[in-house]
Formats: structure tokens, C-alpha cells, sequence
């Protein structure tokens, strides 16, 4: 028993485990490699990254001049996530030594079958067969498909040709890169290198943020020619910022005038100083009576208010916005959504009828066309010829659409169509619409017009217009009140 | 038996009650009852029991926590005395009359009170023992609270080195930055925190090494990734000089806290960082790269 107490007190075995294990941790903590044969230096990537992104990899620090790599043209900063490796199949021998070497570790490859799109088979298990021979030289062909294994279940038929087979693996340490470049690499490397599209989300919605015209280029670039949704996305929101932003110059251009962040708020456009205010560009104190630009944006954009909205102003974004409101051109809805709203902002009288057009189609998705009618309403009174001809459409919801936009914008044509078509419509749905519509306008005629329908239908307790014509009154009166 | 015990008690009671502050007794009492409004009551319990000459620290202490403006009406005198800056007051006094054992109190027990009025008291105490009491003894404390290994010490303990750097950044910033070498990840975490706090020029330099070390060649060169992005968020408060820092990380393609920092610049609004971030933009896509080997 004591001799026991005594083997356990003492302490050298344990603190030399300890040693050993700390050595042997920092040893295999080397995050940097220089690659002799590739001549380029890669660095694990950090493992904050990893987790964020769900990437992983190496990331190219520097190439060699001339050699191998930056002949390749791989560029610092690349991630490289997967390494390929093809073994063409020439022989049964090249199958089955190309099927080992690729199952090997993840139980996975890519199976190129003549005339078939790659098939990728990935085994459960170690050890598990992959279910079919193969036979004959030069060309080899599927000879014997086992029933019960992945290979039965896939699209491969008996006398299939074999063309290659592929094997990708996953990068995620320097280990794996130095191990697997070791593998498989006989006459070539293949990497594939995995965009960090997180940073190029960053970027884009930091230039949505700043305010400044060299952004306006590289975004649309990006949103015309990326196959990336969310950075597509992403530049066409930052473009629509700018575009908010471009609109308040009148504003900033009185900040600017007088060289301070402060102003009276009376001096000022109500309107723009409360988008501003939205925006988070400035604060307002109606006892103070001060407007005050925040810093550091607001006082800094002042200085660039009057170049970007120059910029915009050019048109070329109202015209992209006028293309890709169109589903056939934009199959993504929230892009023809960001689209419609740039021009609710800058209402391009040359829009009107391509937000017609959307209006009117009746493959679009009714949210998309009333916001197509929205932004017409936006451009008022140069819109109020082609809504009408809209309205006239047979089509209900053309018709729905056009009306509450017309009574958006108002004015002695506007409502006069509306009365007219009200007097004759006996349709409940456009009816109540058109109620709608004209209750917005609530000028004399408007609500003259309105009472005339009142009395129509006093004796009709229950119909639906006579409830609407009430609740309509109901609140008119309340607002004048 | 029982009865005589009980009696035997009752008089002690008694007894105790003729040398202590009734009116603080009677105010603590209110609060450990379940009776309505009865922190209001209390609280005018507190105030008679200023008036007499004992206990007072105390009596100061709970007057300071649980005054509060919601019990008067505007711009009256009881509603001017129950500000946040005259609640910090209160519990000053008590710390005067008192030191070591509010200071602890406070520290460790106000700050971590769910009330923000209550917590905001406490700092303005807190700041005031900084100018008026025992410095050196108070930052003490405040280190052993952000080496605690209670999360919500280490946290208020941020918080309040944040506020005291703000006023005398000379003294505060090189006790953060000493900080930063400390064994507990969480304790380093909130010293960089106040250090963004803070937002002086001096700490950019030992932010900007911390931040580099995730590229360090060894394992124990890196700092832990937590720590690292709170030092960029830590630059984007300072800004102004910080900026060519956060430009350097979006430039830096091996490092992982190129979003953090793009953000972070984003917020600042500084016209420098259009460039970079245009450059970040023209980076290469998803591809496959094929290298012939000789």
C-alpha cells in the first residue's frame, strides 16, 4: 500500500508526458509551408475563417518568380480548397489502382462514364466495394454491375466505357496539402481555389455605405457579370444606397454652401431632412431648431454629395435598373425589387413603359407589379397617360394596379378617369379599388363623387361597397377633424 | 424551553434596536418585505435616517441604489436629488465614510445590478473615488475583477476602465495594454475592449501587433481568434489614425479579419478605404488552376 502512495507521488513521470506533449503540439503547429516543387510559400488558413465561412484551405502567401506556380499564374492570396487528381483508365490494372487511390481516406471519387455526366459515388465505409468490374484494353467497359451495392442504384449500365476517374480532396490544414500533394500528383496539379466571398460581400456593402463615385462602376460591373446571387445582390442594394444618397444632395449641397454641420432646421426641406434623418445621416431638433450632420459620415459625405449625384444623374443606372426590372432578363425577385425601387427614386420619365410592361404581365408575381405601380405613381403626372391606357386593359389586376396608381398621383385627368370608370363599373373588386383611389385624391369633386355613390347604394345594407363607402367616410372625417 | 428561547431573542432584538438607526432598520425591512411601492417608502426611511448620527454610510449606500426619479414629479427638489449624479453621490459618501468595505461593494456587487440607473450610479461613485479616494487601492480592485473568473466582474470592470481612460487615457491605457499579456483569454478580451472604449491613438500600435500575430509562424505566438477581432472593432472606435491599420488588414489576404475590418471602416466613413476595397474586389473568382510539374 505504501509503496503505491509512494509510485504515485512521484511527479517526473507525468511532467515528462507533459513535456513531450507540449513539444510535440508545437511542432505540429507550424502554420507555414514553402513548397520546393511548386516554388510558392502557402499559410493555413486561420481557424476564426474556417468557422465563419465553412472554408477551409491554404492560402497562397507568395509565388516564386518563374516558377512552377506563377507560371500557373496563381496569385497570392488564393485559397486553395481542393486538390484534383485525374487517373485516365486505360486498363483494368489503371481501374482498379485509380479506384484504391482515390477511395483512399475520404471514400469518395468522381466517375466519368462515356456520353454520361459525372457520377459521383461516395462510399459509406472503409472497405466497402464499389460494385462493378470492368474489362477489356485501350477501351474498358463495365463488365458486371453486384446488385445491392451504389453502383446498382446509379445510372451505369453493363458495357459502359470508363473514360477516368477523378479524385478531389478536401484542404484543410497543411498537413492535408503537403500529404495529398504527395499522393497524387505524378505530371500535374490541379487546385481548386475558393473565392472568399465574404470579403467580397464586405466590400460591396461597405461602397454602398460610403457614398463615393468610384464605387458606381465596379458595382454594376459586379451586378451584370457575377454568377454569385448574394454579391449580386449585394451591389445592386449598395447601388440603390447610392442612389438615396445621390437624392439628398440639395441638402448637403446647403451644408457644404456654408461650410458647417450645422443648420437651422426651417431653412431646410422637410422631406429630405427626414430621409436623411432614416438614413442616419443627420439628427434633427425641432426645439433646438438644428439640424446637425453625424459624424463622421454625414460631415464627410457633405464633401462628395454634389460629384455622386452627378454621377447618377447620367442615367446609366436608371437605364440598368429599366433592363433588369424584367423577368425575363431578371429571373431573381428581390433584384427586380431593388430595380423598381431605384427608379421609384429617380423617375426616369424614359421608364414609363418598361414599368408598364411589368405592370401588365401577368407572369410576374403581384407584389412585384404593384411595386411596379408604385414607382409610376413616383413619377406622377408624366405617367398618368400610359396608366390609363393601362387601366383600360380587360385584365383585373392591370386594371387594380393602374387605378391605385393613378390615385397616387392625382390631378384633374387622373380623377376624372376614376369617377368616370366608377359611375359605370357594377364590378365589386374594381369598384372598391377605384373608391380607394379616389378617396386618396379627396378633392371636392373626389369626395363629391363619392357621396353620389354613397346614395346609390343606401338601400343595399350588405354589399360590400356600401360597408367600404362607410368605413371610407368614416375615416375622412376623422382626418379633417 | 422554546418560549423562553423566543424571549430571549425578542429582547436581543430589542436591544440591538435602541443602538442602531431606526430609520435604516426600518428601510431595509421595507425592502426585504413584499409590501407596494416599498423601494419609495424605504427610501424616505433613508432619508430620516440621514438626518441621525449613526450608520450613516450605509444609509447613504441604499439611498444612492434605490432612489430613483420614476418616484416624483419633474424639477421638484426630491426628483433633483434622485439624478443619476446624485445617487453617484450618495454612494460616495458611503464609501468616505467606509472605504474598503463599499469599494469592494461597489465593484463587485453594485456594477453587477440589473438596473442600468443603479449601474450608472455606481460609475459616477466609482469615478469619483478615482479623482477623490484611493486610487491606487481602486485600481486594484478593478484589476482583480478583470483577472476575475466571474464573466460579469470582468465585464464591468471593462466597462468602468473604459469610462476612467476616457478622462485620463495616460494612466488607464498602459494598465489595459499591461493586460493584454495576461494568461485568461476572457481577461484580455475585455482589456481590448476598453482599450476601443477608450479610442486612444497610443493603444494602435500594441492592437495592431496583437491583430498581426495571427499570422504567427508557432501556435503560442497567435493570439486567440475572440481577441484578435475585437481588436479590429477596438481600431474602428479609436478611427481617425487607426485607419491606415484597418486598411492594412483588408490589404492583408491571409488575414481572417478582413470583413471585421471593412466593416469597421465602413462605419467610419473614411474616403481612404474606396480604393482598397475596389482592389478586394477584383480578386480572383472560384477557378480551377492547373500547374504542370517538370
Amino acid at each position: 500500500m505504501l509503496k503505491k502512495i509512494k509510485r504515485f507521488s512521484k511527479p517526473y513521470n507525468s511532467v515528462f508526458i507533459v513535456l513531450l506533449f507540449v513539444l510535440i503540439l508545437g511542432l505540429g503547429c507550424d502554420n507555414q509551408y514553402y513548397d520546393e516543387r511548386l516554388k510558392m510559400q502557402v499559410q493555413q488558413l486561420d481557424s476564426d475563417l474556417k468557422n465563419r465561412w465553412s472554408t477551409s484551405g491554404v492560402v497562397v502567401l507568395n509565388t516564386t518568380p518563374n516558377g512552377p506556380a506563377d507560371k500557373a499564374q496563381l496569385e497570392t492570396g488564393e485559397l486553395i480548397s481542393y486538390i484534383i487528381a485525374e487517373h485516365p483508365v486505360r486498363s483494368i490494372g489503371d481501374f482498379n489502382s485509380a479506384v484504391k487511390q482515390a477511395l483512399d481516406e475520404d471514400n469518395d471519387l468522381i466517375l466519368y462514364l462515356k456520353d454520361k455526366s459525372p457520377l459521383r459515388i461516395a462510399l459509406r465505409r472503409r472497405g466497402d466495394k464499389i460494385g462493378f468490374s470492368v474489362e477489356g484494353s485501350g477501351t474498358v467497359r463495365v463488365k458486371q454491375i453486384q446488385s445491392g451495392t451504389l453502383a446498382a442504384n446509379a445510372d451505369i449500365q453493363v458495357g459502359d466505357i470508363v473514360e477516368k476517374i477523378v479524385d478531389e480532396r478536401k484542404i484543410y490544414s497543411i498537413d492535408d496539402y503537403k500529404e495529398t500533394l504527395g499522393k497524387l500528383s505524378e505530371k500535374q496539379v490541379t487546385f481548386r481555389t475558393s473565392e472568399l466571398i465574404g470579403v467580397k460581400i464586405a466590400a460591396v456593402n461597405a461602397l454602398g455605405d460610403l457614398g463615393d463615385i468610384r464605387a458606381i462602376e465596379p458595382l454594376v460591373d459586379i451586378f451584370k457579370n457575377s454568377p454569385e446571387f448574394s454579391l449580386r445582390k449585394g451591389s445592386i442594394s449598395s447601388l440603390q444606397r447610392l442612389v438615396e444618397l445621390s437624392v439628398l444632395n440639395d441638402l448637403f449641397h446647403q451644408f457644404q454652401n456654408a461650410n458647417v454641420n450645422q443648420l437651422p432646421t426651417d431653412g431646410l426641406q422637410p422631406q429630405q431632412l427626414e430621409s436623411a434623418a432614416i438614413l442616419g445621416l443627420l439628427t434633427v431638433d425641432r426645439i433646438e431648431n438644428t439640424a446637425t450632420l453625424k459624424a463622421p459620415f454625414g460631415t464627410q459625405f457633405r464633401h462628395r454629395s454634389e460629384a455622386l449625384y452627378q454621377k447618377i444623374n447620367e442615367g446609366q443606372l436608371a437605364e440598368l435598373a429599366q433592363e433588369y426590372i424584367q423577368i425575363d432578363v431578371e429571373p431573381e425577385q428581390e433584384i427586380r425589387r431593388a430595380c423598381l425601387a431605384i427608379l421609384g427614386i429617380l423617375k426616369p420619365i424614359s421608364a414609363i413603359d418598361a414599368l408598364i410592361a411589368v405592370l401588365e404581365n401577368p407572369a410576374e408575381i403581384p407584389g412585384i407589379r404593384f411595386q411596379a405601380g408604385l414607382a409610376l405613381s413616383q413619377i406622377g403626372e408624366p405617367a398618368v397617360d400610359a396608366l390609363i391606357v393601362a387601366f383600360e386593359k380587360e385584365d383585373t389586376s392591370t386594371k387594380d394596379i393602374a387605378a391605385s396608381a393613378l390615385g397616387g398621383i392625382g390631378g384633374v385627368k387622373a380623377r376624372d378617369r376614376l369617377i368616370n370608370a366608377l359611375e359605370r363599373s357594377s364590378e365589386p373588386a374594381i369598384q372598391l379599388t377605384l373608391v380607394d383611389a379616389i378617396a386618396k385624391i379627396g378633392d371636392a369633386p373626389s369626395i363629391q363623387a363619392l357621396e353620389r355613390q354613397r346614395q346609390q347604394y343606401q338601400q343595399d345594407e350588405d354589399s360590400g361597397i356600401r360597408i367600404f363607402l362607410d368605413e371610407v367616410f368614416n375615416s375622412l372625417e376623422k382626418g379633417s377633424m | 424551553m422554546k418560549k423562553i428561547w423566543l424571549a430571549f431573542v425578542l429582547i436581543l432584538f430589542v436591544a440591538g434596536c435602541g443602538t442602531q438607526n431606526e430609520n435604516l432598520a426600518k428601510g431595509k425591512e421595507l425592502i426585504k418585505s413584499d409590501k407596494r411601492r416599498k423601494e419609495e417608502r424605504a427610501v424616505r426611511e433613508f432619508k430620516l435616517a440621514l438626518q441621525q448620527p449613526i450608520d450613516n454610510a450605509e444609509a447613504h449606500y441604499l439611498l444612492g441604489f434605490y432612489n430613483s426619479q420614476e418616484f416624483y414629479e419633474p424639477d421638484t427638489t426630491d426628483w433633483q436629488e434622485a439624478s443619476i449624479t446624485a445617487r453617484g453621490e450618495q454612494m460616495f459618501l458611503a464609501y468616505q465614510a467606509e472605504q474598503r468595505k463599499y469599494l469592494e461593494r461597489l465593484v463587485f456587487e453594485t456594477l453587477r445590478d440589473d438596473d442600468l440607473d443603479v449601474q450608472n450610479a455606481a460609475l459616477d461613485a466609482l469615478k469619483r473615488i478615482y479623482r477623490k479616494g484611493d486610487r491606487k487601492r481602486f485600481l486594484s480592485q478593478l484589476q482583480k475583477a478583470i483577472k476575475s473568473n466571474d464573466n460579469r466582474d470582468r465585464h464591468n470592470a471593462h466597462w468602468v476602465l473604459g469610462h476612467l481612460g476616457k478622462d485620463d487615457p495616460g494612466t488607464i491605457v498602459p494598465i489595459l495594454v499591461k493586460l493584454l499579456d495576461h494568461r485568461r483569454m476572457e481577461t484580455r478580451l475585455n482589456a481590448v475592449k476598453a482599450l476601443g472604449e477608450v479610442g486612444s491613438e497610443e493603444a494602435i500600435p500594441v492592437l495592431a501587433t496583437l491583430i498581426e500575430s495571427g499570422s504567427a509562424k508557432w501556435k503560442r505566438d497567435r493570439e486567440e481568434p475572440e481577441v484578435r477581432q475585437l481588436a479590429v472593432e477596438a481600431l474602428g472606435k479609436i478611427g481617425g489614425a487607426a485607419v491606415p491599420e484597418l486598411v492594412k488588414i483588408v490589404q492583408n489576404k491571409g488575414s481572417s479579419l478582413r470583413v471585421d475590418a471593412i466593416r469597421a471602416l465602413a462605419i467610419l466613413g473614411d474616403e481612404k478605404v474606396v480604393e482598397p476595397l475596389l482592389e478586394a474586389l477584383k480578386e480572383q473568382s472560384s477557378r480551377e488552376v492547373v500547374i504542370p510539374l517538370n
